[in-house]
């Protein structure tokens, strides 16, 4: 009789994620994932039918976990700049946290699978932030600029910063490492832009 | 639905292209036994998947190998 082993399938989970992220989805193979996670080629096709299911379901559970640190202490009635402020902490959160998870995000949402996974996991997601962008616009907090414009201005710098972080480097090659005080200073500068 | 991890057979094939896969789909999809099937090409393996509360491995490896293609169960 087989049960399900959640520990051993959790063990899948995160070699799954770490080997796309190293590999790339064309080099990721089925059978190599079974031997870096201990378990038989056999055990793997009985958790995942194919390597198109596993990159599918890996997908949607990061997008899901994702969702869920977005939301934290967040709602879309939120005055626009405390709301924007708590997006900001937990993007960072999530990034610092879980490097590996953002990566293989990246890869995938940018892949030909990134439509299906999108649509899967973060639907939810996107009607909470279209009501928090219509509130702010409505409260006067926002100015009304197309959903591309607001994302780029608003979470761009955010990125940016933390791809400075993720590099470790300065552009002089110096030691960068995110504090507050840069993460407050360039929200200010987001905040003049994006408000009436 | 949860799949029931028991009704799942997991066997190693060399069936490579997808005009073989062509040929076993007359076969597997014509049999009413089976719940649900599917190859994975891309792996070396060839790992054929099939979920069926009732056929058993050696019922399964007849059909195939029957199809001029090799066929044995994959074990834990």
């Amino acid at each position: 009789m087989r049960t399900r082993d959640s520990n051993k399938e959790e063990i899948v989970k995160q070699k799954a994620i770490a080997l796309l992220v190293e590999k790339g989805i064309e080099g990721f193979s089925m059978n190599r994932l079974a031997k870096e996670s201990n378990i038989s080629v056999a055990t793997l096709y009985i958790y995942y039918s194919d390597k198109e299911d596993l990159i599918k379901k890996i997908g949607i559970e990061i997008g899901k976990n994702f969702f869920d640190e977005m939301s934290k202490d967040f709602s879309p009635s939120m005055s626009f700049k405390e709301g924007l402020y708590k997006q900001w902490e937990n993007r960072i959160r999530f990034a610092q946290s879980k490097p590996l998870e953002v990566n293989c995000w990246e890869l995938l949402t940018h892949s030909s699978y990134g439509e299906y996974i999108l649509e899967k996991s973060l639907l939810d997601f996107k009607i909470t932030m279209g009501s928090f962008f219509r509130n702010s616009v409505e409260k006067k907090e926002l100015i009304p600029i197309s959903k591309e414009i607001f994302w780029s201005v608003a979470y761009g710098p955010l990125y940016s910063l933390l791809r400075f972080e993720r590099d470790g480097k300065n552009f002089g090659g110096g030691p960068f490492k995110l504090n507050k005080k840069t993460i407050d200073e360039t929200f200010e500068l987001v905040l003049k832009a994006l408000t009436p | 639905m949860e799949t029931d991890f028991n009704n799942i057979l997991i066997f190693e094939t060399n069936i490579k292209t997808e005009k073989d896969k062509m040929i076993i789909s007359k076969v597997l999809n014509s049999n009413p036994e089976i719940e649900q099937w599917n190859i994975d090409l891309e792996d070396i393996d060839s790992v054929l998947r099939i979920e069926s509360r009732t056929l058993n491995a050696s019922q399964i490896i007849k059909m195939i190998t029957e199809q001029d293609f090799k066929c044995s169960e994959l074990t834990e």
